[in-house]
């Protein structure tokens, strides 16, 4: 086991079991390993946290929990990165915006790509796509009895 | 960074297999071609910058902040 000091206080972590952002994230290039970090309460919302620098860590959360619709593939060069063929699971995360206000938003325009059996991650930007990097959480209806 | 000079119709080829053409100059805009394989991302920069800008925005968030939200979340969601 090994340790970081975070923004969050002190994290102890296994780095057999990090997750590798072979490119790392848009603007952050250079920090490729991270730790997920499990969830306190349930809840969609998780989060990783950099090994290489104690100040950066996302909320991460599956759109698909809030916009069923949504769906994104990675292409032959994608699956090249993540080491996994067309075949192996990826499941798709949006990096989380949590403002003071607690009103999130979610980064529909680009999405990580993660492949649990190679436990690698990739964020990609969409081509052409009407998707926002800041989409607000679809309005919630009030339960029916 | 390499600065060259190109009129209308002209064009630059970039490692054999990325083509960019100079399709129209009109008005202060320039319509630019790209030919490029299907693997190689093309993104208008202020699109790049948005997500980079975003990225940079999601990390400053408050730990109590998630707690709440995902108290709030876990009564709210959708159930499978």
């Amino acid at each position: 086991m090994k340790k970081i000091q975070s923004r969050f206080g002190e994290i102890e972590y296994d780095p057999a079991n990090t997750l590798l952002f072979p490119a790392g994230l848009v603007g952050f290039e250079r920090l490729r390993h991270f730790v997920v970090m499990p969830n306190e309460k349930e809840g969609p919302l998780f989060w990783i946290q950099s090994v290489e620098d104690p100040m950066v860590a996302f909320v991460l959360t599956d759109p698909t929990d809030f916009f069923l619709d949504y769906a994104a593939t990675p292409g032959p060069r994608e699956r090249d990165k993540l080491k996994i063929d067309a075949a192996d699971p990826c499941l798709v995360v949006s990096v989380v915006t949590v403002p003071a206000d607690r009103n999130i938003t979610l980064n529909l325009a680009a999405p990580i790509f993660f492949a649990p059996t190679t436990n690698r991650a990739i964020q990609v930007i969409l081509e052409g796509t009407e998707y926002s990097p800041r989409t607000p959480l679809p309005e919630v209806e009030p339960a029916k009895g | 960074m390499l600065v060259l000079t190109r009129k209308a119709e002209e064009g630059i080829i970039i490692d054999d297999d990325v083509k960019i053409t100079i399709i129209e100059i009109k008005g202060g805009s320039i319509r630019i071609g790209i030919d490029a394989p299907r693997h190689m991302k093309v993104h208008r920069q202020e699109v790049y910058d948005k997500i980079k800008e975003e990225n940079q925005e999601a990390t400053q968030w408050d730990i109590a902040d998630l707690s709440a939200l995902s108290s709030m979340m876990s009564t709210g969601r959708k159930k499978s």
